[in-house]
C-alpha cells in the first residue's frame, strides 16, 4: 500500500494506493472464461486512534484502488489504514502526516 | 473524586477503547452490492429513490473516457453530511461504494472507478437523514469491466 498525507493550511490531503487485481467477477479473460470476482470490500482509516472514515466497496472500482480523501489535521498526526478483500485477506499501513 | 468512583469511570473508559478496533468496521453489507437496476439500487441502499438534486454537491468525471477501466472520480460536498456515496447506473452492481465521514473528515472523495459502458453517475451525501444527490455523465468508448 502506498500513503502519502499532506498537510497544508491545516487540511490534510491523504492519498492511497492498494495494489490490488479487484476484478469485478464480470470480466473475460482471452479465452472467454469469467476471472472469478476478488477485490477490496472495507476499508478504515483511523487518526491519532480515533475512527476518520470507513468505507465499504463494490466490484466498480478499478484495479489497484486509487483513493484519495481530505481531513482538518496537522503535520505529524498518526494514521492507520485497514482494508480487507473479498478472500478476507488484510491489508494494513501506518503514516504520519507530512 | 473518590477512588471506587474513578476506578469504574476508568474501567469503562478502558473497556470502550478496547471495543473500538472491532466495532470500526461494519460488517461489508452484501444487500448494498446486488447486480440491480438504479433505481432497485437507491432503495436498497439509501431506502428511497427520492433524492434531492443539490447545487452544492459537485462530482466531475471527464465526458469522454479513453480508459473505461479506470475512470477518475472526484466529488466535492459544501453539504457536510456523515456518509457518501458513488454510483453508476449502468454498472452490473450500480453502487461503488460508501464511505462514513467522523471527527474532521471533510465530504470529498476522489477515485478511480470501472464503467461498463456510457452511463449518469451519481454522488450522493446523507445530511440529517436527508439525502442529495449530483450526477455528471461519462461517455465511454471501449468496454472494461
Amino acid at each position: 500500500m502506498r500513503i502519502l498525507a499532506k498537510e497544508d493550511g491545516g487540511i490534510v490531503s491523504l492519498k492511497v494506493i492498494i495494489p490490488h487485481p479487484n476484478e469485478s467477477g464480470t470480466r473475460k479473460d482471452e479465452s472467454g472464461n469469467v476471472v472469478p470476482a476478488y477485490y477490496i470490500r472495507e476499508g478504515s482509516v483511523l487518526l491519532n486512534g480515533l475512527p476518520l472514515i470507513e468505507l465499504q466497496l463494490g466490484p466498480s472500482v478499478s484495479r489497484d484502488p486509487f483513493l484519495q480523501f481530505r481531513f482538518a489535521g496537522k503535520k505529524g498526526d498518526r494514521l492507520n489504514l485497514r482494508f480487507i478483500d473479498s478472500r478476507k485477506q488484510e491489508y494494513a499501513a501506518e503514516a504520519a502526516v507530512v | 473524586m473518590k477512588r471506587r468512583t474513578f476506578l469504574e469511570r476508568s474501567s469503562v473508559a478502558a473497556a470502550l477503547v478496547l471495543l473500538r478496533p472491532s466495532s470500526l468496521m461494519a460488517a461489508w453489507n452484501e444487500k448494498h452490492f446486488q447486480q440491480v437496476s438504479i433505481d432497485k439500487a437507491f432503495l436498497d441502499v439509501l431506502g428511497t429513490k427520492d433524492l434531492v438534486k443539490s447545487g452544492s454537491i459537485t462530482i466531475a468525471a471527464p465526458p469522454v473516457a479513453s480508459d473505461s477501466s479506470a475512470v477518475p472520480v472526484e466529488i466535492i460536498s459544501g453539504i457536510r453530511g456523515d456518509q457518501l456515496y458513488l454510483f453508476v447506473e449502468r454498472n452490473v452492481t450500480p453502487l461503488v461504494l460508501s464511505c462514513a465521514l467522523h471527527g474532521g473528515a471533510i465530504p470529498f472523495l476522489a477515485l478511480t472507478v470501472k464503467m461498463r459502458e456510457s452511463s449518469l453517475l451519481y454522488a450522493v451525501i446523507r445530511e440529517g437523514g436527508k439525502y442529495h444527490m449530483a450526477s455528471v455523465h461519462v461517455d465511454v468508448a471501449v468496454q472494461a469491466c
